[in-house]
């Protein structure tokens, strides 16, 4: 059964287009979503400069230069969508489950008191639920590093502030709508800061800029405050492959 | 080989063609804000289109050189002084140790590139020297310059004196009028909504930067609710958050949003929004999107024509 029946291409602008899928986010999606992007990036279709998966949408853009109609790389795209689609690919490379430390600690967690008047929880029972889960990593976006992650128990969906924070410190772990996160700059920020990463999440000395990967999993991992003051910051993340069988079955 | 910086200015920093390819990572393209001003001045030195440079923003630094080379500015208009003689953009510069470049009053226009006959002895981030001044990293130690500064230099060298032909001129006096193509979701405006957009109504916000463009004005209603379907935001995309004041994403701008997008402006101004001041009045007109890939690959052929006119 393919995940997803439908999708429709659709121009985003003069230089891309969006392949939108209508199935809701899941991991099978996500799945689909990546193996697709691989198939455009082996493809000869030289006026390809981007390809960017998010939750239902892989958005290719293209260098106009480099086309003298779009007809034919529309024409590309449908066709290997509905390959993608009939005949799933297996995805290149290692899954990690990657451990993020986290501290929670109420100078790390202003929002946090907030979110517990919503939800009828105590401070720890937050952290207990925050901590359970293996996140799934669906892509990367916003700003440089910051993963966008699936699985949240649904006891800690809140809200977005209705006024922004102009700037939450970098690593900031936030909660906002049915998402959490965690700011890898310090950047204006909507959600709800319940903690604190002492991890780099973009390290752009290294080969690897990059924690994590879409399709990657990660779990966040209660330390105190003074693990939170010791912890080097570019220290190699911990990271586990993942068998393909512990990857199924994660609450999304 | 060093360039000294006595006084930074606003925000100058090391630009070039920046890191395409990267969106997929949450990384913009960044580098520089008018690609097309930076190109003109790297022509006029001979150099390849985006040979990294330093874009100056708003307010110019003050810069001592302490080797023979040639530099040539374009884009926004400052008075500039080169030592004690007034000089203008648009040409070659030649610059002696112990020359000084101070930059005055801005004259039209936000952003200008001041390229060098030399290269920039400094390590490329992500494949590139352009400084990502958002997340802080690239360019010279991942910010715009400070007073004390020494940019390294290698490879100075000196280009034939000559100037842009008069085609080639920027010019950045009159409002500008951006041509746009529909927005993927322009069907969640009015049609009066969307009109109001272009015709005028809208300034840009002093709250603009590298990031984005924000436009103040009467906030747009939202006539239909969008199927919220988050996608990669491009530099030009105009969305329209829920306080109605639409943003243009620009070079460092968020690689993913969710907002509807009621236009885009077309690839080919991009490089425009890099000129706008606060309070510039938007002029925008609706085109095709092939019409607008065609003017894109005139600009093109406008620039790769040039080397044989100077």
């Amino acid at each position: 059964m393919p995940v997803a029946k439908r999708f429709e291409v659709l121009p985003n602008g003069d230089a891309a287009f969006d392949i939108r899928f209508s199935a809701e986010p899941s991991e099978q999606l996500s799945e689909t979503i990546i193996a697709l992007a691989e198939a455009i990036e082996k493809a000869p279709l030289d006026a390809v400069t981007e390809l960017v998966p998010a939750y239902q949408c892989l958005t290719v853009c293209f260098d106009p230069l480099h086309l003298t109609e779009t007809t034919g790389l529309l024409d590309a795209l449908v066709s290997l969508t509905q390959t993608a689609l009939i005949h799933p690919r297996s995805i290149a490379g290692t899954r990690n489950l990657i451990r993020i430390p986290v501290c929670y600690d109420e100078k790390f967690a202003p929002d946090l008191p907030a979110l517990c008047a919503q939800s009828r929880l105590t401070a720890s029972e937050v952290v207990a639920l925050h901590t359970a889960p293996q996140y799934l990593v669906h892509m990367l976006g916003f700003t440089p590093g910051f993963l966008y992650l699936g699985g949240l128990d649904t006891a800690l969906h809140c809200p977005r502030k209705a006024r922004p924070a102009l700037s939450v410190p970098p690593g900031s772990v936030g909660i906002g709508g049915q998402q959490t996160g965690i700011y890898p700059q310090a950047t204006p920020g909507g959600w709800q800061i319940i903690g604190r990463t002492p991890m780099a999440l973009f390290r752009p000395d290294q080969a690897q800029p990059f924690i994590a990967r879409p399709l990657d999993r990660v779990k966040f991992v209660q330390i105190s405050t003074q693990e939170f003051a010791q912890f080097d910051p570019h220290s190699e993340p911990e990271k586990m492959p993942l068998s393909a069988l512990s990857t199924r079955g994660v609450q999304q | 080989m060093t360039l000294r910086v006595l006084k930074p200015g606003l925000q100058t920093t090391v630009q070039d063609a920046g890191r395409p390819g990267n969106l997929r990572w949450g990384v913009a393209r960044g580098g520089a804000a008018d690609t097309f001003a930076m190109a003109l001045a790297n022509l006029l030195l001979a150099n390849p289109l985006s040979h990294p440079c330093l874009e100056v923003a708003l307010t110019g630094p003050e810069l001592e050189f302490t080797c023979e080379l040639s530099i040539a500015i374009c884009g926004a208009e400052f008075d500039l002084l080169h030592n004690r003689t007034p000089v203008g953009n648009d040409q070659v510069l030649q610059m002696r140790p112990g020359d000084i470049l101070r930059f005055g009053g801005l004259r039209s226009g936000a952003r200008a590139y001041i390229a060098l006959a030399a290269e920039l002895a400094i390590d490329r981030r992500m494949g590139s020297l352009s400084t990502h001044v958002i997340a802080g990293f690239g360019g010279f130690a991942g910010r715009a310059l400070q007073a004390g500064d020494q940019l390294p230099l290698r490879n100075c060298r000196i280009a034939k004196t000559r100037s842009l032909p008069g085609p080639y001129r920027l010019d950045y006096r009159s409002r500008p009028l951006l041509r746009t193509v529909d927005g993927v979701e322009a069907h969640c405006f009015s049609e009066n909504a969307r009109q109001q957009l272009g015709a005028g109504n809208f300034t840009v916000s002093p709250q603009s930067n590298r990031m984005g463009i924000r436009l103040n004005g009467p906030p747009l209603p939202q006539e239909r609710a969008p199927q919220q379907v988050s996608s990669a935001l491009c530099p030009g995309t105009i969305q329209v958050p829920p306080n109605g004041l639409p943003i243009i994403s620009f070079v460092e701008g968020q690689t993913i949003g969710g907002y509807p997008r009621i236009a885009h402006v077309i690839s080919a101004d991009v490089h425009r929004l890099g000129q706008l001041t606060a309070g510039t009045p938007l002029n925008l007109e609706t085109i095709d999107a092939e019409v607008a890939r065609q003017i894109q690959r005139e600009k093109a052929s406008l620039l790769m024509k040039l080397p044989d006119l100077l």
